[in-house]
């Protein structure tokens, strides 16, 4: 770290927050300088991986570790990290003309071959741009020479990345952990082949699950609704199709992931314990595009604890997927960690229990180990909008849910909901407040001696937001007189010290919701909130409302809000995420008429993943 | 458990530089914890029932931007067999630590002496910033040097004359100094390069950009380590 050895660098250190997000080192970095850049530039790929937010939450994501630690076992890739400077360091590198450098190797972005973007939501999209102008990369696809990297975005939302298209050269749709030896595989042939970005983009797209935004042009109707997005060229795909990891047991896990050296959100060892989910809530984005549901198996799960327990000396293990609590070993693999865990203080955490798959016996051993709160998301406060939503829990679940856990010493609930979901009405509100009081109620029942001494309520809400590839996709967003109705009514009837009432901002709701269903009219507009200094806009204290609204004022909010007719075209249709438009088509339909699907475990309904004959699918290798 | 027949303490000296210089002390201590958990040291845990910590006691903590080369640090082990060997165990540790934290020696002690922070009466500076003895000579005259300074919202003046022990130079642009630590007469070498700005005419971008190294930390008068340095090979 050369640049330590400057007095105006280390200056500049000591004028910013945390100066350690910026410098690397960590355990288990990899720096490959200076041998890799004595490799023929034929051979080698420099590969800039970008988290487009603050180190800590970057570091917290488990997709880095797993996009990390595949592309450097490649001995001709390096991949290096780079996160998006906070307002102080961004302020100074705008003054002294500093570039955006990466992590291991001090290299400016513009230097690298491929750039990646792992991208989470929708709010970050400004510091995408912010990345690309720091980092020296020209922020328009059309404005990049040969020069210049090649700029490429997965992630969950990638399904919809239509407002940040005309930003990026390439999109990856789905698990990316098989392909990324075949990107960086075309990128070196290419290369060799003394062939220019064109050629590039081309070759990238016959890999399978990879989009080449430029070679498509949208069409838009005269009422400004959005009509179609067509191939320009012969030879690319009419329809793009994603990737998927049939048996998850064989892709690799971030046994030896990065340890920061400051304190990152989720400061833990992280296994992802299956991906995909079975259940099919309507509003879940992610449930719908990871289908099917496909686990790893406890054996697999123990093997790489062990490891990670031993490259990282973290206190704490969380068991990551959208529903772990769904996992067929569950009870095994706890019994299995908890030997290796409890002897060295680790807590095992385990988010996202789902309230029906709760075991008692289960919670008593876990409970034994750590003392933290727990979560439950209902999600909606009466079964028929639970029923509306798919989400297929009772109130008697969930109070013999939380009658296991007072007992077995919990003291704090936290309670998810969501305000404003299709068809909901004040007596659903009010069923939010009737169910903490029955909780409420429920610890006041139990003897003295068989609960914890203390209750504490959490109730925390957030704005329904309508997201691609969901039953709700057709969906509108409530108005922001409607959100403000319903907070104030609830922040009024939940009064009670027992019980903690968070809610979201109304306003960024709005800009997610239009960026999710938006299209490729929205670059602009996320352009132009950018140069106004929109950045870092997930963070409450930074988001700039007055800004984004001003962005948004000659298209605006309503065309992306607003309910869509059943058979109006989308900007993402002519993707390929498994689950198909029809399925999706009569689940909005069978939730307007409150009709509950069962989920996978109960039977297939044929949402078009089945195709896949994997994992939890009629053939595949859980069934 | 947990008593002092069955602990044993391992004092070790480390040495921070590079990017780990620029860490805060309670990010240092878990930096430590981690590594000692990766090496399997049978590290003694705190017995408080919601919150138990392993035990590690460092000298004297040390602010961002400070690099150090022989701070100690307490190592509690709860090992009533004497099954440890410390030398294997530091192999270890040698191996879990990041580039950049260094063992550079150690030391078994006993359980029952008095604790380390208690015995920290001082420490020695290295301060590289251009123009610093000169500023320090037109400073520290014989009289008060007083710099304001924040603490619980209150602001007060402090005298830095009677926390500074001794001073030199080595050439115009190093300044070797060293001072109170602890408890009492702290110095803080982000006040002491306050006071040379503010009254020794150091540059301000000299003063932000200097290179600070704690060369040691004094345990009753004494610099902690010496004698005992085993520079230890490279593993």
């Amino acid at each position: 770290m050369d640049r330590l050895n400057h007095a105006p660098y280390r200056a500049m250190l000591r004028s910013i927050n945390k100066p350690a997000r910026y410098l690397g080192g960590e355990l288990n970095a990899i720096d490959k300088s200076p041998e890799f850049f004595e490799l023929d530039r034929k051979d080698r790929v420099h590969f800039g991986l970008c988290f487009p937010d603050l180190y800590e939450i970057g570091m917290s994501n488990l997709a880095i570790q797993v996009l990390y630690s595949i592309l450097n076992r490649d001995e001709r890739v390096f991949c290096e990290r780079f996160f998006a400077p906070d307002l102080d360091m961004r302020q100074i590198m705008i003054e002294e003309g500093l570039p955006l450098l990466s992590l291991e190797s001090g290299t400016p972005l513009s230097d690298f071959d491929l750039v990646g973007f792992s991208l989470h939501y929708e709010l970050s999209y400004t510091a995408i741009l912010e990345m690309l102008e720091r980092g020296g990369v020209p922020i328009r696809s059309e404005d990049r020479g040969e020069d210049d990297p090649i700029v490429i975005a997965g992630g969950p939302i990638a399904c919809n990345l239509e407002p940040v298209a005309p930003f990026l050269d390439a999109i990856f749709l789905g698990d990316s952990e098989e392909a990324l030896e075949e990107i960086t595989g075309v990128y070196r042939r290419i290369r060799s082949q003394g062939g220019g970005r064109e050629d590039m983009l081309l070759g990238l797209s016959a890999i399978e699950g990879i989009y080449i935004p430029s070679f498509y042009q949208a069409a838009y109707l005269p009422d400004g609704r959005f009509e179609k997005i067509l191939p320009l060229r012969p030879g690319i795909p009419a329809r793009i199709k994603k990737r998927l990891i049939r048996d998850l047991n064989l892709a690799p896990m971030p046994n030896q992931p990065v340890v920061p050296n400051i304190e990152v959100v989720h400061d833990r060892m992280v296994m992802e314990v299956l991906r995909g989910c079975a259940r099919g809530c309507r509003f879940c984005q992610a449930g719908f595009t990871y289908r099917p549901l496909r686990e790893r198996t406890a054996k697999t799960l123990t093997g790489a604890a062990r490891e990670l327990i031993a490259n990282t000396g973290y206190e704490e293990m969380g068991l990551l997927s959208l529903t772990t609590g769904d996992h067929s070993e569950l009870e095994d693999l706890v019994r299995a960690l908890l030997p290796m865990t409890e002897p060295r203080h680790i807590n095992l955490s385990l988010p996202s229990l789902r309230l029906d798959s709760f075991d008692p016996d289960l919670a008593r051993e876990i409970a034994q180990t750590r003392r933290a709160g727990l979560t439950f998301a209902p999600e909606a406060g009466t079964q028929r909008l639970r029923d509306v939503i798919n989400k297929n829990i009772t109130e008697e679940d969930m109070l013999g849910a939380a009658e296991s856990a007072f007992k077995n010493g919990w003291d704090r609930l936290k309670l998810y909901f969501m305000l404003g979901l299709p068809t909901e009405t004040e007596e659903d509100l009010a069923g939010i407040v009737l169910l903490v009081k029955n909780l409420l109620n429920l610890w006041e029942s139990l003897p003295r001696e068989e609960r914890s001494r203390r209750i504490n309520i959490t109730v925390s809400t957030s704005f329904f937001i309508p997201k691609p590839f969901t039953p709700f996709q057709w969906a509108p967003q409530v108005s922001f007189l409607e959100m403000r109705q319903k907070q104030q009514y609830l922040a009024a009837a939940l009064k009670d010290r027992r019980v903690s009432f968070q809610w979201h901002d109304f306003e960024s709701s709005v800009i997610e919701a239009v960026l999710s269903r938006g299209d490729r009219r929205l670059a602009p507009v996320i352009e132009e909130a950018w140069r106004q200094g929109a950045y870092l806009d997930a963070w409450h204290e930074h988001f700039q409302h007055p800004v984004w609204f001003s962005a948004l004022e000659n298209i605006g909010t309503d065309l992306y809000t607003r309910e869509r007719d059943l058979d109006e075209a989308f900007p993402w249709d002519h993707l390929d995420l498994g689950v198909t438009r029809r399925f999706l088509a009569k689940e909005w339909l069978e939730s307007k008429a409150g009709r509950t699907t069962p989920s996978c475990y109960d039977g297939c309904s044929a949402c078009g993943s089945q195709r896949y004959r994997t994992g939890v699918c009629p053939g595949g290798y859980m069934a | 458990m947990n008593t002092k027949d069955e602990q044993r303490v391992i004092r070790l000296y480390y040495e921070r530089t590079g990017p780990l210089a620029w860490i805060a002390h309670l990010d240092m201590m878990r930096l430590f914890e981690r590594a000692l958990a990766r090496a399997a040291w049978p590290v003694s845990w705190t017995e408080e029932a919601f919150n138990p910590r392993p035990q590690l006691v460092f000298a004297l903590p040390v602010g961002v931007g400070i690099e150090t080369r022989m701070d100690p640090v307490d190592i509690i082990l709860e090992d009533p067999d004497k099954e440890f060997q410390v030398e294997d165990g530091l192999l270890r540790l040698r191996a879990a630590l990041p580039a950049g934290v260094r063992i550079r020696a150690f030391e078994e002690t006993d359980p029952r002496a008095k604790s380390l922070m208690a015995r920290v009466t001082g420490a020695s500076y290295r301060i590289e910033a251009p123009g610093i003895l000169e500023a320090y000579e037109k400073t520290f005259r014989g009289g008060p040097v007083e710099v304001s300074r924040i603490r619980k919202k209150k602001k007060s003046t402090v005298d830095l004359t009677p926390r500074i022990f001794k001073a030199e130079g080595e050439g115009e642009d190093i300044l070797v100094v060293t001072g109170g630590a602890g408890s009492q007469d702290h110095l803080r070498t982000d006040l002491l390069l306050e006071a040379l700005v503010s009254y020794g005419g150091l540059a301000e971008d000299a003063a932000q950009g200097a290179r600070i190294v704690r060369l040691s930390v004094f345990l009753d008068a004494k610099p902690a380590g010496e004698g005992i340095i085993v520079e230890m090979a490279d593993a």
